[in-house]
């Protein structure tokens, strides 16, 4: 009976943790963006929260430019993602397995940089006072640091894109890459024989493989950027901003009266990623990632 | 199987339930008797307890002051053991409070806070502080003036010993003297300058705590002076149009701010960024010796000034208070008492510690503290105490700040 019962008392701390953070905190906040608040006397619910947010120009605004963002940056980071793993896959190829193992460890290093302190990074680096601008400007590419463009905190969202490009690509490469690993060795040699160029192998037999990997991936790196905070704190414009920072800006400005309009807002994004999560979950399921390998 | 395992869980749960239930309430009896108490019994009784200051940690200065001076104080003398809690809004403990409150959590991990205004409003009104407890601290009732207006009042709001004043802090303009010869004296002649000098001015962003203080200046110069905000907000039918010439100031001037007003820096921090690697030519502090010890640090230009206005800039007092859940108030309450005593203040006075201004009253120091307070050197980039003191403005009571952090966001920053 012990063994029977020993995976769900093992697993039972985790689910009790997200049953209690995770969907109490879900919970919590719906409530209070239905204007459910006993710690300030309100006890009612309805959906004013709801109505003024649908109705305000600034919350359609920061979704616009929050899905703009975020699919650029899930775009960007794919191409560079897939170019970085196809790369990786063609020196396996060609190099010793040291090289190979270098590569490999220089491609993963991003992953390991938190979010905030790659935000910050892109700040000191492309700031127009900013590291780069000075060393353009000391030999003489630029005649002065303000002629260096504006690619941190511009209303387009460039820095955004940038700092998640950079973080996202390695993850999209990290996600194809074992695809590609799985490609055998002699497949390059029979494509070979029937007079197929490298490129025509990538385009016949590398793409199709990793098709699959490759836009749930973008779809991940899409839906995570579409609801983190920190980046676009750092590296936004202050109007418009993208949800979740629009969302802080209205829970940490004004009265605890304005709260259910924030909670409103984090729980349309909850909405959102649900969604866009249940479509990547049915692509991946529809295309099976690893079809034909089994 | 599963049945009993479910059932095992809830017996689980509810034996741990009421096992803090009932150390809750004896906690909770215990504390309240700690009002009632004399000094003695709070000082033994604070012994081994460990505190936890939540406040905001956006400055190194402050909070090497509290790490590697009052900290291994406090420990020495009274084997109090005091943990830093940094965090980046004081709105955010405020939240965690709430949130604690509405759970019906009695022992909650934040034994001080650090606050003032709005935040302290907002925690009176919702009950999320202690009680009275200031009169209670030996330090408070030798040093300090209870009925003196920066004492007894926080932004308008009676204090009612709630909180313990812990120092005072001034609004200074930060400028550097190479770039701005002759800073403005009023936002008239700022309006003038920002615009012979496009790109080299901007305010952190509402609701951040420094360029909200920035644009109550514009309010005071704008709208006629302070005098009339002395009553509250809701008591002036007609706010929105006397708002109105401080967003079109503010709006009149956005064309030549730094990136053209497209946006503004997110925080202070951001704004310090940009003066220190020289893209702005000024920068604000409600802090007067912030400047003089960001020079020493070799931070900002060694040309750095600071600079007040003709009509005079916004002064507050910030103050230490004790949460309704501590779990460690007799600790607190002595923690509180130490950063209130003359050597912690005067340490506290140094720009090289923080150059923080002093919470007590002058006068009741005694000839040999004063002589302390007056050697403290402020560096070049600091105002002469005289100076700051002659220039003060009062502070606007939160529920209009309410009103402004709001309308800004609407009235300036999505125009």
């Amino acid at each position: 009976m012990l063994r029977k019962i020993k995976p769900y008392l093992l697993l039972f701390p985790a689910i009790i943790t997200i049953v209690l953070l995770f969907f109490g905190g879900l919970f919590d906040g719906f409530l209070k963006s239905l204007g459910y608040f006993p710690a300030i006397g309100e006890t009612e619910f309805s959906l004013k929260a709801y109505s003024s947010l649908l109705q305000s120009v600034a919350f359609w605004d920061s979704l616009i430019v929050t899905i703009r963002i975020a699919a650029l940056s899930a775009a960007i980071s794919a191409i560079l993602g897939a170019i970085v793993a196809v790369a990786l896959f063609m020196i396996q190829e060609t190099s010793k397995s040291r090289a190979l193992n270098f590569w490999n460890r220089l491609f993963q290093l991003p992953l390991t940089i938190p979010h905030l302190v790659g935000g910050y990074v892109i700040v000191l680096l492309f700031m127009q006072s900013g590291f780069l601008s000075k060393i353009l400007a000391a030999i003489g590419v630029i005649d002065q640091i303000p002629d260096f463009p504006v690619l941190v905190n511009d209303s387009f969202g460039w820095g955004i894109i940038l700092a998640y490009a950079w973080k996202e690509a390695p993850f999209v490469a990290l996600m194809v890459y074992p695809v590609l690993a799985r490609i055998h060795k002699q497949w390059r040699d029979v494509s070979r024989v029937y007079g197929a160029k490298n490129r025509d192998y990538i385009r016949e037999i590398v793409v199709p493989a990793i098709l699959p990997a490759w836009t749930v991936a973008a779809f991940i790196v899409f839906v995570f950027t579409f609801s983190a905070f920190e980046v676009p704190f750092l590296l936004g414009v202050t109007y418009p901003s993208m949800l979740p920072v629009y969302s802080y800006q209205l829970y940490s400005s004004g009265t605890l009266a304005d709260r259910p309009e924030a909670l409103a807002v984090n729980l349309v994004l909850a909405l959102l990623t649900v969604l866009l999560g249940l479509i990547a979950y049915y692509f991946s399921k529809r295309w099976n990632v690893l079809k034909g390998w089994e | 199987m599963r049945k009993l395992a479910l059932a095992a869980a809830g017996l689980l749960a509810l034996a741990l339930g009421a096992c803090s239930n009932e150390a809750n309430d004896t906690a909770a009896n215990k504390t309240d008797d700690l009002l009632a108490s004399d000094w003695e019994t709070i000082a033994t009784e604070a012994g081994g307890q460990e505190v936890n200051m939540y406040m905001w940690g956006g400055n190194e200065n402050i909070n090497r002051y509290l790490d590697e001076w009052v900290a291994p104080r406090l420990q020495k003398e009274y084997d109090v053991e005091l943990q830093r809690v940094p965090v980046n809004d004081a709105q955010d403990f405020i939240n965690q409070l709430v949130d604690e409150k509405s759970a019906g959590k009695k022992q909650g991990s934040i034994d001080i806070i650090w606050i003032n205004g709005e935040n302290f409003k907002a925690a009176k009104d919702n009950e999320l502080l202690w009680g009275d407890f200031a009169g209670k601290l030996p330090n408070f009732n030798e040093y300090i003036d209870p009925d003196a207006l920066e004492v007894a009042e926080d932004f308008g709001e009676p204090v009612e010993g709630l909180e313990a004043p812990w120092g005072k802090a001034q609004f200074v303009f930060v400028h550097d003297e190479k770039k701005a010869a002759e800073p403005p004296k009023s936002m008239d002649e700022l309006a003038e300058w920002v615009k012979e000098n496009p790109g080299q001015f901007t305010y952190p962003a509402l609701p951040d705590f420094t360029g909200s203080a920035f644009i109550r200046h514009v309010l005071y110069e704008t709208t006629g002076g302070y005098e009339q905000y002395q009553q509250p907000a809701a008591d002036i039918e007609d706010l929105e149009q006397r708002l109105a010439p401080m967003w079109q100031y503010l709006n009149e001037i956005e064309p030549y701010l730094w990136r053209e007003g497209e946006t503004y820096p997110e925080s202070l921090a951001k704004l310090d960024q940009l003066y220190a690697s020289g893209e702005v030519s000024m920068t604000m502090s409600y802090d007067p010796a912030l400047a003089a010890s960001e020079v020493m640090k070799g931070r900002f230009p060694e040309s750095t000034k600071t600079f007040l206005l003709e009509g005079g800039t916004l002064a507050n007092t910030h103050f230490l208070s004790i949460p309704f859940n501590s779990s460690d108030k007799a600790g607190a309450l002595v923690a509180i008492n130490e950063m209130l005593s003359p050597e912690a203040q005067t340490a506290k006075l140094s720009p090289e510690n923080w150059g923080d201004l002093s919470a007590l009253d002058f006068e009741k120091l005694s000839a040999e503290q004063q002589k302390a307070m007056n050697e403290v050197d402020f560096g070049t980039a600091t105002l002469p105490l005289e100076e700051l003191e002659g220039n003060r403005l009062p502070e606007l009571s939160s529920d209009y700040i309410e009103v402004i952090e709001k309308g800004w966001m609407e009235n300036v920053a999505k125009d």
